[in-house]
């Protein structure tokens, strides 16, 4: 259990670094259907690279600590790139094995960026 | 505790704690061995066989709509219509009611239904350019009946209603809204669902007075993709089909068709024959061991207790049923409900299909803990412990 919620994920949870809102971004959002818990992302872009991303809403440390990991990594790389990123990757940053539950929790941040226009 | 051995899940996973008997309940011995019965020993379509196999078949399909007839005390057989569950009943009669419904009517339905019980009544309103009306749960979570007479006009055709709320556990007193209702509008049609109600307490359709009660198999420790209708006769007759197809005929033309009897034009093409056998079993098991409401009041109240004393917990529940909702101030309903799941414990976390309820509330999700049969004291300890231990995690 501790393995779950480990340091860098309570971390994240308590102390996001990527929370907010880019004024003129480009913004998606999805639901976590479990629970309900929306989720919003907006990116600023240039060029076709992503220059920064932020996220607004609520979730399970293992949803918020995983989009705020997820937006570090994406900051500098194509929009192109983030598309094609696949869901063990944020497990990888995370550094935790999930159950098939609480991969919809984790991989949420990414459903959304995929939604991009 | 004897009836533990009941259940083979339970012998294969000793240190579970089920508390999850609201989503599913657990399946006896029982019921597993009648499904397999069929698949072993006549496992072929019902009604229009005439081989023996076949009459076997149709046989114990019928037994089970007698044997549920008598259990809800339904007046005849034709009363009970086999659905996939509780949720396809209340979308038949919000379909096959609906000619009823004239623009400007009104639905009654209540703060504390569940999805199933709301979303088709409101496709109903949006479909004829009718409204919905609810009536509003007080700070004990229980229903506020007495503004009944302000709610309730000659527009209200239906009242949709749960006898049994699947997140407070409040148990609303169907029999006496039912009267008070049909005492203002007697057209008025009162559909329940019965969900949560039908595997823990004794329902009588006749004593509550209601015209339509729709459950489940899966919640009353029977098959899962099985559920049930029951309809007055008269207005099974007058409801529309919803499924057209096989079955369910009398006559079919080139241009056009007429319908079978009830219940059998709501059974179109092949059904579930396997789990409807197998609610045979269901019965039998909850008629062997009685209802359990009283003792599963009993074990979530001791919870409520526990959990009260801790500081971060709030509680939600009527304490009326054996169910109980919860929330740990800042830590997800996720993360509690997975810290559970490592000490064996399997609660439901989220908002339990009652997005509107969790409004009320004030609160976007909740971790449920909700009874059956095989539940004890020490299931609910661990839930205590283990919510001191998400604390610990959180460093609250």
């Amino acid at each position: 259990m501790d393995d779950l919620y480990r340091e860098i994920i309570l971390d994240r949870y308590e102390n996001p670094q990527n929370r907010g809102v880019i004024k003129d971004g480009k913004e998606a959002k999805e639901v976590n259907l479990m629970c309900g818990d929306k989720l919003k992302i907006t990116v600023k872009i240039e060029k076709g690279v992503v220059k920064d991303a932020k996220f607004e809403g609520g979730g399970c440390a293992i949803s918020m600590a995983g989009v705020d990991l997820l937006l570090d990594k994406i900051k500098g790389m194509k929009l192109s790139e983030v598309k094609k990123m696949s869901g063990s990757e944020i497990e990888k940053m995370m550094g935790v094995e999930l159950t098939a539950a609480r991969k919809r929790c984790a991989y949420l941040g990414l459903e959304v960026l995929k939604k991009l226009g | 505790m004897k009836i533990k051995g009941e259940f083979e899940v339970l012998k294969k996973n000793r240190n579970l704690s089920y508390l999850d008997s609201g989503a599913s309940c657990l399946k006896p011995k029982s019921v597993v061995n009648k499904l397999l019965e069929y698949y072993r020993e006549y496992p072929v379509n019902i009604h229009r066989g005439v081989y023996e196999m076949s009459s076997r078949a149709s046989e114990e399909y019928e037994k089970s709509r007698e044997m549920v007839a008598d259990f809800i005390g339904a007046k005849e057989k034709e009363e009970i219509v086999f659905t996939s569950g509780t949720t396809e009943g209340l979308n038949m009669v919000a379909r096959g009611m609906e000619k009823r419904f004239k623009k400007g009517d009104e639905v009654l339905v209540t703060e504390l239904e569940h999805h199933s019980n709301l979303v088709p009544w409101q496709q109903l309103a949006k479909r004829k350019g009718g409204k919905i009306k609810y009536i509003k749960i007080d700070k004990n979570f229980k229903l506020n009946i007495s503004d009944l007479d302000k709610l309730v006009s000659k527009k209200t055709k239906i009242l949709a209603l749960t006898q049994v709320s699947n997140v407070l556990g409040t148990v609303n007193e169907v029999a006496k809204i039912t009267r008070i209702v049909k005492k203002i509008n007697p057209e008025i049609l009162v559909v329940i669902d019965g969900a949560q109600a039908v595997g823990h307490m004794e329902v009588d359709v006749q004593k509550l007075g209601v015209d339509f009660y729709a459950f489940s198999g899966h919640k009353m420790y029977g098959p899962v993709g099985v559920g049930v209708l029951y309809g007055k006769k008269k207005l099974l007759e007058e409801m529309e089909p919803m499924t057209f197809g096989g079955g369910m005929i009398s006559e079919v033309g080139r241009e056009s068709s007429t319908w079978a009897r009830v219940p059998e034009k709501f059974e179109a093409g092949s059904r579930a024959i396997a789990e409807v056998v197998a609610m045979q079993e269901a019965i039998k098991f909850l008629k062997k061991h009685g209802f359990r409401q009283e003792k599963e009041r009993e074990l979530i109240k001791r919870l409520s207790v526990k959990l009260s004393e801790i500081e971060e917990v709030r509680v939600f529940s009527a304490l009326e049923a054996g169910i109980l909702s919860f929330t740990v101030s800042g830590v997800h309903s996720h993360d509690v409900a997975e810290v559970l799941s490592r000490k064996g414990v399997a609660v439901r976390s989220g908002h339990h299909c009652a997005q509107v309820l969790h409004k009320i509330m004030g609160v976007e999700s909740s971790v449920r803990v909700s009874l059956g049969v095989y539940n004890e004291e020490k299931d609910l300890d661990i839930v205590v412990d283990g919510v001191k231990e998400v604390l610990k995690i959180f460093k609250k």
